[in-house]
């Protein structure tokens, strides 16, 4: 017995060493012409043709790709048909995983929070850092909103940076205009947002998964064109610039010696730390709200709604559910969050242009929300840290860093194809039933 | 006579050149458990589909009465079928919400009622408690059904992970839960063994008796249609052929012919429909 199981890992080695030699080759004409040829200034061919460069070509480098194809291939063949062998011989190796990630959880959220509380104190954190605290923190809270539409009602929405561009717009068009605090400009770009998910929402009513998904892409495109188009509104492509940065209560961010300021009101020396750190904390503040209203809804009638109609429409519809009207409100609370994101967007760069709104934007959002687990706020986080913190820390590597990028994306996929985290808690339990645990 | 609670009259439904239903109409009655059957694509599921709201209907009227309202169901839209006519169905395919846990499903089912005690969810959000107490009433009306098909212990696990036979009860329990005046059941006992089908029944018996909800459903379960209904329908090439009691539908000759075909040549007895329907309808 002994003999013919070790006849078949042979066998089964074999097959691995097949595989990973059939990947390699495949990977021959992708690496030859990106590794193969290096142009090189000079050379003996600089003739006119070619403006005094030739060709050189890298045998060796493309050697050093394949083998690594070939080792990286094999590894995880081996790994995956290891991983596969003990799930056959244990039992429920998948209870195991997600029991070890549950031991993880309870303490994720706490802890991530008390750090992002703490970010801008710690010593070894600097402008820099902090600016890339508000940056994933603003993708956390898009992320977050975005959560709404996809993960709890299930419509796929490739168009939310429109309502992002809306809330920004809104905010910096009133705030020049009208010439009103960001206190007051920001419900009002909550509410032109929310408007404008609504305006969304009664043509897509009717549609679902990829339909919708291309619908809405459209959306976001007309928005970012007509903001690019409308040049008397907004200023074309040029984008509004001087929009006013938030103040301290009243007290503004400034060095200017006039009135009284932030650092004079507090004793303090003028730094331009002052209004970051501000802002970190204002964005902080502006994703909580989002995360504390969306764990409520979801605990509320209407977010139940919105999770059953992501499950069963037709179901919903013979319950006497209105899906008009909660899908309209899924939208409207959605694209609300992506308003306020919007004009805290503004404020801190003073300057915005439809060049920040493309669809890559729309898709960085999606990406977060689907690898961190559909409906998931915990995942959303965790994406969100891992997508934006890992581009962003990759930023020295350059053009590498978008490898970067797409092999983390495909590590995930690989390792948890439903996103970081799928547990999903009901929304309402019995008190006296036996817990499953 | 006592006045029907769903009245169905001269119902056509075309599907383009297709007539799927010609000319049908029936009542339904309060404390009657109905039965439509009919052989296949005989246009069960399109009138069922018509009363439910899930097709329009290309003539004729269908009248439900809530108390002493009346409700023109193929002029409601869909979602008020259930909402205002008080008319919940269940599906051939189970439709719950999989993901969801049992008591969520069920709790979903009352969110009308919800939506109004929480002020459109207003009054949860500010942090306002005054709907918990419909919460908890909505609750008590989920244990109450949980209980009655053996769920209560399995509450809080997600609904798709229930056996076949659970997810069914499951869903009738659930179209229960949105309080209404009839309900409707599409061919409930496919798929269940003999012990879970004799559940089924008891339930059905006890939806008519207890929560005083007129049935209405769509069987080919012949055993099944025999032993509860009150008063069987049957359809025929979009047509009604009968309706009656069941004692008198085992006997009736153009029920025999439009299951077993042309067969009164024979000129013997007929034989009892339920003996050879289910031979017929078991290939």
């Amino acid at each position: 017995m002994s003999a013919g199981q070790k006849n078949r890992s042979d066998k089964n080695l074999g097959a691995h060493l097949r595989d990973a030699g059939l990947t390699a080759l495949i990977c021959l004409p992708l690496a030859f012409p990106m590794f193969g040829f290096q142009l090189v200034p000079g050379g003996e061919g600089g003739n006119v043709k070619t403006f005094g460069t030739s060709v050189e070509l890298r045998f060796f480098w493309v050697i050093i790709a394949l083998i690594v194809i070939f080792l990286g291939r094999l590894l995880i063949s081996l790994l995956s048909s290891k991983a596969f062998s003990k799930q056959v011989v244990g039992a429920q190796p998948r209870s195991v995983n997600t029991q070890s990630m549950s031991s993880i959880t309870p303490w994720l959220g706490p802890g991530i929070l008390g750090v992002a509380l703490l970010w801008p104190w710690f010593p070894f954190v600097d402008r820099w850092l902090v600016d890339l605290g508000i940056l994933v923190l603003t993708y956390i809270m898009l992320g977050w909103g975005l959560n709404i539409v996809v993960g709890l009602a299930g419509l796929l929405d490739l168009g939310y940076v429109a309502f992002y561009a809306v809330g920004a717009y809104s905010y910096a068009l009133i705030a020049l205009n009208f010439d009103l605090t960001f206190w007051q400009c920001l419900p009002l770009a909550g509410i032109f947002a929310a408007m404008f998910g609504i305006l969304l929402g009664f043509p897509v009513l009717r549609l679902r998964g990829d339909y919708l998904a291309i619908v809405t892409l459209g959306f976001g495109e007309i928005i970012r064109i007509v903001l690019l188009n409308w040049s008397d509104l907004t200023n074309g492509p040029d984008g509004l610039s001087g929009i006013p940065r938030p103040t301290f209560f009243g007290l503004p961010f400034k060095n200017d010696g006039s009135g009284t300021n932030f650092h004079s009101f507090f004793g303090l020396e003028y730094t331009s730390m002052h209004r970051i750190i501000f802002l970190y904390y204002l964005i902080l503040v502006l994703a909580l709200i989002t995360n504390f209203v969306t764990e409520r809804i979801r605990l509320l009638p209407v977010g139940r709604a919105w999770e059953a109609l992501r499950e069963d429409e037709i179901a919903c519809r013979s319950l006497g559910i209105n899906p008009r009207n909660t899908k309209l409100t899924a939208f409207a609370i959605g694209a609300m969050f992506a308003g306020f994101a919007g004009s805290f967007f503004a404020t801190r760069q003073a300057f915005i242009s439809p060049e920040s709104f493309t669809f890559i934007e729309s898709a960085i959002i999606l990406a977060i929300v689907v690898l961190g687990g559909m409906g998931s706020q915990m995942g959303v986080v965790l994406a969100a840290i891992f997508l934006i913190g890992m581009t962003e820390l990759f930023r020295e590597l350059e053009q590498f860093r978008m490898l970067a990028f797409g092999a983390g994306m495909v590590a995930i996929m690989i390792w948890r194809p439903r996103g970081l985290l799928t547990k999903r808690k009901p929304s309402i339990r019995i008190a006296h039933t036996v817990d499953f645990k | 006579m006592k006045n029907p609670i769903l009245r169905v009259e001269n119902l056509i439904m075309r599907f383009g050149g297709l007539v799927a239903v010609d000319d049908v109409s029936f009542n339904i009655f309060e404390d009657r458990i109905t039965a439509l059957i009919g052989p296949n694509g005989a246009g069960k599921t399109t009138v069922f589909n018509c009363v439910t709201g899930f097709y329009r209907p290309s003539a004729g009227q269908i009248t439900m009465r809530v108390g002493d309202r009346t409700h023109r169901l193929e002029k409601l839209e869909g979602f008020k079928i259930a909402q205002k006519a008080k008319i919940a169905r269940t599906f051939q395919n189970i439709r719950l919400f999989p993901r969801m846990s049992v008591l969520e499903n069920l709790i979903i089912a009352q969110h009308n009622e919800l939506m109004r005690a929480s002020g459109f969810s207003l009054y949860g959000l500010l942090g306002l408690s005054g709907h918990l107490k419909a919460e908890s009433n909505a609750v008590k009306l989920a244990e109450n059904w949980l209980n009655k098909i053996n769920l209560i212990d399995l509450a809080d696990i997600e609904a798709g992970e229930l056996p076949y036979g659970s997810q069914r009860l499951l869903e009738i329990a659930r179209a229960m839960c949105t309080k209404p005046k009839l309900l409707c059941l599409d061919e409930p006992a496919a798929g269940l063994n003999a012990s879970e089908s004799s559940d089924l029944a008891k339930l059905i018996k006890d939806i008519r008796d207890r929560a005083k909800c007129a049935v209405l459903l769509i069987e080919h379960d012949m055993g099944v249609v025999m032993k509860i209904s009150d008063h069987v329908i049957v359809l025929d090439h979009g047509a009604k052929i009968a309706d009656g009691p069941p004692v008198a539908i085992k006997k009736n000759r153009a029920v025999i012919k439009a299951y077993l075909g042309e067969d009164d040549e024979n000129g013997g007895s007929p034989p009892s429909i339920s003996a050879c329907s289910r031979n017929a309808l078991e290939n």
